[in-house]
């Protein structure tokens, strides 16, 4: 796609996003805005575990984790050197991506089921750790009282407030994300993720693209925990439990990896679908787990490619402008 | 002809005294050769010569135990694939390895980001920086296509290629890394003769390019016609290396080709009928791996009490046969008739219900158990087929049947008795060998294949797994061999059959084919230019 284009779609995007988001406040309905707003902050650690898994074929269970540190990272640097939550919310994003980059030099030893294995261990013990380390984390109780993020003096303390701040932030992130994934370095992450044999044969160090690729998602992921922490004010070890880490997981596998912002369906259907689940309680996981299965094994190039190829299945007169179609298989390359 | 043969040749790379061991296996001793600037070198040997270990030790996939590569004076031993490949040299892997998900241009591209050097800052901040890498990655990437002329098919996803396309993309994508000197991994493995002429004048284009070129070669017929020199591995040394026109007489090469075992057979000839019914039978079949052609059409016989052999260069279509009659890869034509019932749409562990009993290559022992366990997991389709409950307690019959035959296998191997309770990754390579036809004949077979049963041996193990075999049929096992070291399966062969590019091109007693000069042509394919001119004369 020439650059241009890319400007223009890039510029579109933003306007029908805006124009979402401007109809959801205007019609006020606390719900919706309440609903949006975990929308966005669910997209960012979403985008990160995109990066990683779905372009550059590195699994990970543990992008919970990265989401508790930046979480805690942030109260815990805001509460204890009173800083501003503007600070703590870098730094905490900065702590998260190194502590993702120091654990890539462990678990990149290995593949699979058992790079899998590994970072579902750092989920489950990092969720362990904010349980038990009463004298920091709280323990169970969490932590309470956070400060809210303040812009000019105004702190945001509603959700009709915060919504543009999350989603300006996520906005950010995807164009980031969806940059990286169409430069030079996105081609090299793409090639580790389809044959790290040919990639080393060809120059690129792979173990090095995958720690990069790791520390990044853990930025996104610890960013995505800071603004939730400050967001919500009140935190406790239970949202950054392996649950959440398979709902990434679920949320990236719906959106398939043929662009990043189809990472923005999987975030709307799985938040969706945890609203109906709500009654059935900490069951859910189950229910996760079982969509995660069919996805994997009947669109395992994600929900949104399935569905563009029922689209393109369908008889012509039945489809509404056949151009849009075509818009959807087109994958560019320069 | 090229620049390099009238100039004082300048050397590009220098291998000195490499060894490689891979635990009791001496995969490499003492290799030392070079590649001269320039030139277009072969590298060939018989299965299992080490040349894909040399290859990984060049590449700095593996680290050589001992001896050293250096490249433009510049050593490259202990470095890291990635650092070699900046040093000015690449490698391309044995299937091509193209990069599916991606396009046919993006494939090369992919090969310029190193040398680009921009990492996740750069690719971050593109919305800045207007991607003007990316189109010079583009511009790179349609030179080196156009250059082996696949650049119509630049924006195509990649995995529509043919195989033969595929090899070629392997190779633009390896000259996008800009190398100066090219190494192909067995680049015509598998084609059709157009794309192997396709193929070879890419290659030659390339050198033109200025590009160094070695590659790694089963087909003669298709290395002589293109390499200037040659070097011939077998067992991990060295044994021939120069021009082309000289090693391709030297007996030695052929050789090791066709293996020189001599065996005593001590059987009488000709106990089989040649009316009887066949046991196997093969019409037309027809096996494809995607857009590889393996096996085009073959008629192939097997009687009950008879030993066949097939015989035929690397990647002949030998382990596709018996990959179709044992049911691991389905026929995409023909028919495979076994015992007089059709095998079409029989599953892989019902064949062997039925009597077909296979010993893979390479064995494929599970190295922790026990000679014991590893006989009895041979056993297994039988005891399930006797009723699930067997599989946790075996019944009163179906022990009985699995005592009958671990005593009929280890009066055949007294060997293996001696071991029973040892760990199968203790064994030598030929009771390892045992083990693997102990566990086949362990389902009581009617037919037994024998996947490349002397691989890695040495010529004394080679002769003696060999010549058990004949005591096999005597019992009326009906035995298949497939077997690279093709002088010693025909002498312990009733009959051969020599396959050639999926398709049967002789056909005889053990002994005709053994006798005949021209099986050796037949197989190597080696094509002698001056041969040519004679036949013109």
């Amino acid at each position: 796609m020439s650059q241009s284009a890319m400007k223009k779609q890039a510029l579109s995007r933003f306007l029908i996003l805006a124009a979402v988001l401007a109809l959801a406040a205007f019609s006020n309905n606390p719900y919706v805005i309440n609903l949006l707003v975990v929308c966005g902050l669910y997209a960012l650690p979403a985008i990160g575990l995109s990066l990683l898994m779905g372009y550059t074929g590195q699994i990970s269970l543990g992008q919970s984790a990265f989401v508790g540190v930046g979480a805690y990272g942030s109260v815990l640097l805001a509460q204890h050197l009173q800083l501003d939550p503007w600070y703590s919310l870098a730094l905490a994003t900065a702590l998260s991506a190194f502590t993702a980059w120091s654990l890539g030099w462990l678990v990149f030893r290995l593949k699979g089921h058992h790079l899998a294995m590994a970072t579902l261990a750092i989920a489950l013990i990092l969720h362990t750790v904010l349980v038990e380390w009463r004298s920091v984390t709280g323990g169970p109780d969490g932590i309470s009282a956070i400060d809210p993020i303040s812009i000019a003096g105004y702190a945001l303390l509603d959700d009709l407030h915060f919504l543009p701040l999350a989603w300006l932030v996520c906005y950010a992130g995807l164009c980031l994300a969806d940059y990286l994934v169409r430069s030079p370095f996105g081609l090299a992450m793409r090639t580790v993720s389809e044959n790290e044999a040919v990639a080393r044969s060809l120059g690129i160090d792979a173990a090095q693209v995958k720690r990069k690729v790791m520390a990044l998602s853990g930025a996104y992921a610890g960013l995505g925990g800071a603004l939730y922490a400050h967001w919500i004010g009140y935190i406790s070890p239970e949202p950054f439990s392996v649950a959440f880490s398979i709902k990434l997981l679920l949320i990236v596998a719906l959106g398939g990896v043929s662009g990043v912002w189809n990472v923005l369906f999987g975030v709307f259907i799985v938040v969706i679908v945890s609203e109906w689940l709500k009654p059935l309680g900490r069951l859910d996981v189950v229910i996760y787990g079982l969509l995660l299965i069919v996805v994997m094994i009947y669109c395992r190039q994600g929900a949104v490619a399935a569905l563009a190829g029922l689209y393109r299945k369908l008889p012509q007169r039945l489809r509404p402008g056949a151009r849009a179609g075509l818009k959807l298989q087109g994958r560019t390359s320069a | 002809m090229n620049t390099a043969s009238t100039n004082t040749p300048v050397t590009m790379l220098e291998v000195e005294g490499v060894s490689v061991r891979f635990g009791g296996l001496q995969a490499l001793s003492e290799v030392g050769f070079d590649i001269r600037q320039g030139e277009i070198l072969g590298l060939i040997g018989p299965n299992g010569a080490g040349k894909s270990t040399l290859l990984n030790v060049i590449s700095g996939f593996v680290r050589p135990d001992r001896g050293s590569v250096h490249f433009d004076g510049e050593l490259l031993t202990g470095r890291p694939p990635e650092s070699v490949n900046r040093a000015g040299l690449v490698r391309t892997f044995q299937a091509a390895e193209v990069l599916a998900g991606m396009t046919v241009v993006e494939n090369v591209m992919a090969a310029g980001v190193a040398r680009l050097g921009e990492g996740v800052a750069g690719g971050l901040a593109r919305f800045v920086r207007a991607g003007q890498s990316m189109a010079a990655l583009y511009r790179m990437a349609c030179d080196k296509l156009d250059l082996v002329g696949l650049a119509a098919l630049a924006n195509q996803p990649a995995q529509m290629l043919t195989a033969g396309q595929q090899r070629l993309l392997a190779a633009a994508r390896a000259l996008g890394t800009e190398a100066r000197l090219l190494i192909l991994d067995e680049p015509a493995a598998g084609l059709t003769n157009d794309e192997k002429m396709m193929l070879a004048a890419a290659i030659r284009r390339i050198r033109a390019s200025g590009v160094t070129v070695m590659f790694v070669e089963h087909d003669l017929a298709f290395v002589s016609s293109l390499a200037e020199r040659l070097v011939v591995l077998d067992h991990g040394t060295v044994i021939a290396k120069g021009e082309t026109r000289k090693v391709s007489r030297d007996p030695q090469v052929l050789a090791a080709y066709l293996g020189e075992t001599d065996l005593v057979v001590a059987r009488g000839r000709g106990g089989v009928s040649a009316t009887a019914a066949p046991l196997l039978k093969l019409e037309r079949a027809v096996v494809r791996y995607g857009a590889l052609q393996a096996l085009g059409g073959i008629d192939l016989e097997v009687r009950a009490g008879e030993i066949v052999t097939l015989i035929g260069a690397n990647g002949a279509g030998k382990s596709s046969t018996l990959k179709a009659i044992s049911g691991l890869c389905k026929l995409s034509a023909g028919a495979i008739t076994f015992d007089g019932k059709p095998l079409h749409g029989l599953a892989a562990e019902r064949r062997i219900a039925a009597g077909i009993a296979l010993a893979p290559e390479g064995r494929q022992l599970f190295p922790m158990l026990t000679v014991r366990d590893n006989l009895m997991i041979g056993r297994f389709s039988h005891i399930r087929a006797a009723g699930f409950g067997n599989l946790f307690r075996p019944g009163a019959a179906a022990a009985r049947e699995v005592e009958a035959a671990m005593r009929e296998v280890l009066d055949f191997f007294p060997r293996l008795a001696e071991r029973i309770d040892q760990q199968a990754g203790t064994l030598s390579g030929g009771e390892g060998q045992m083990v693997a036809i102990g566990r086949a004949l362990m389902s009581r077979p009617k037919l037994l294949m024998l996947d490349e049963p002397s691989f890695g041996l040495a010529p004394r193990v080679t002769r003696e797994i060999l010549e058990l075999l004949p005591r096999l049929a005597e019992r009326g096992i009906a035995v298949l061999l497939v077997e690279q070291n093709a002088h010693a399966a025909l002498q312990v062969a009733d009959r051969g059959y020599v396959l050639a590019n999926g398709a049967i091109v002789a056909h005889g007693s053990g002994e005709e084919l053994l006798q005949s000069s021209h099986v050796g042509e037949a197989y190597l394919g080696w094509q002698h230019e001056d041969e040519g001119t004679e036949v013109a004369a």
